[in-house]
């Protein structure tokens, strides 16, 4: 592979691949936590009304899957980063922009452990005993997610793979 | 049109798994404690393994960075000790009476989420003390 291409880019381009799996995870998770907060009585007119009318329970298995795609694929990337990106960030004097990263780190895996139990109560939405948590689950995830995007874009703008 | 409530209601085929009480309660067990678990293998620092990066070297447990090999990395190893802990008490759960396990409080896989996040603030002190200087 590094023969293809030269090391910068064989990253680069698993980074990419990590921001697509959470592109993806972040559209889920969204149409999802606004189908729960802000439930549509009727998709009509309006993208935001359609936006929220989703049929929510369907989003759940793909989320999960996306979920620890994006995790494996940054848990990959987080080796090179380690070295590469921290190590000049902390020598630049950039300490938020890493710190948030290791707050990043913690979410990921906090958000990792909540999927058994989003994922049964989505699957079990007709039971209106587990309407509370699985609304609480969803937003907190839908939270952790745009947590865990907008720090991802920010540190990639510091210092990306390529830097 | 069907509304969002009727449409997530109205889960056409639900999995076996989904069906299963068993699982219900180990997903439960699992989820709500899985939060906790991660910040107390953090705080009192049991990682399952260590990884140095700059050498390719994984050890079991913990480690610390060595002189000329670069940093230590414990994330990876605090993920895994989280994850077979929640597990273990999500199966020690699955032994545990029904009348026992339906007693726990659903509302703390969201609410546990919550309450680690200042810990976890906290727990980035170094990063924000010398960011402050």
């Amino acid at each position: 592979m590094f023969g293809l291409v030269s090391t910068n880019t064989y990253w680069t381009l698993w980074m990419f691949v990590h921001l697509i799996l959470a592109i993806g995870l972040l559209g889920a998770l969204t149409h999802q936590a606004m189908a729960v907060a802000l439930p549509a009585r009727q998709a009509t007119s309006g993208i935001v009304t359609r936006f929220r009318a989703v049929p929510a329970a369907g989003y759940a298995t793909a989320v999960c899957v996306l979920w620890v795609l994006t995790f494996i694929v940054g848990s990959l990337i987080y080796t090179k980063y380690r070295i590469y990106i921290r190590i000049p960030l902390e020598q630049a004097g950039y300490y938020k922009t890493g710190g948030f990263f290791d707050f990043k780190e913690h979410i990921a895996t906090i958000g990792l452990v909540l999927l058994p139990g989003y994922w049964y109560f989505w699957k079990n939405a007709q039971n209106p005993e587990y309407d509370n948590a699985r609304k609480g689950v969803t937003l907190v995830l839908a939270v952790m997610c745009w947590f865990l995007f907008i720090v991802g874009h920010v540190l990639n703008n510091a210092r990306g793979f390529a830097s | 049109m069907s509304t969002t409530t009727t449409a997530s209601r109205s889960v056409q085929s639900q999995p076996a798994l989904a069906a299963s009480a068993k699982f219900k309660t180990f997903a439960t067990v699992f989820s709500i404690t899985g939060p906790v678990v991660y910040c107390l293998t953090q705080y009192f620092n049991y990682p399952l393994c260590t990884y140095h990066p700059a050498t390719g070297r994984l050890v079991w447990g913990y480690e610390a960075a060595r002189s000329g090999e670069g940093p230590n990395m414990l994330w990876y190893g605090w993920s895994a000790t989280t994850i077979l802990i929640a597990a273990a008490l999500g199966i020690v759960a699955l032994m545990l009476p029904e009348s026992v396990t339906r007693k726990l409080p659903l509302s703390l896989i969201w609410v546990f989420p919550i309450l680690t996040i200042p810990y976890i603030v906290y727990s980035l002190m170094p990063w924000w003390t010398l960011a402050a200087k």
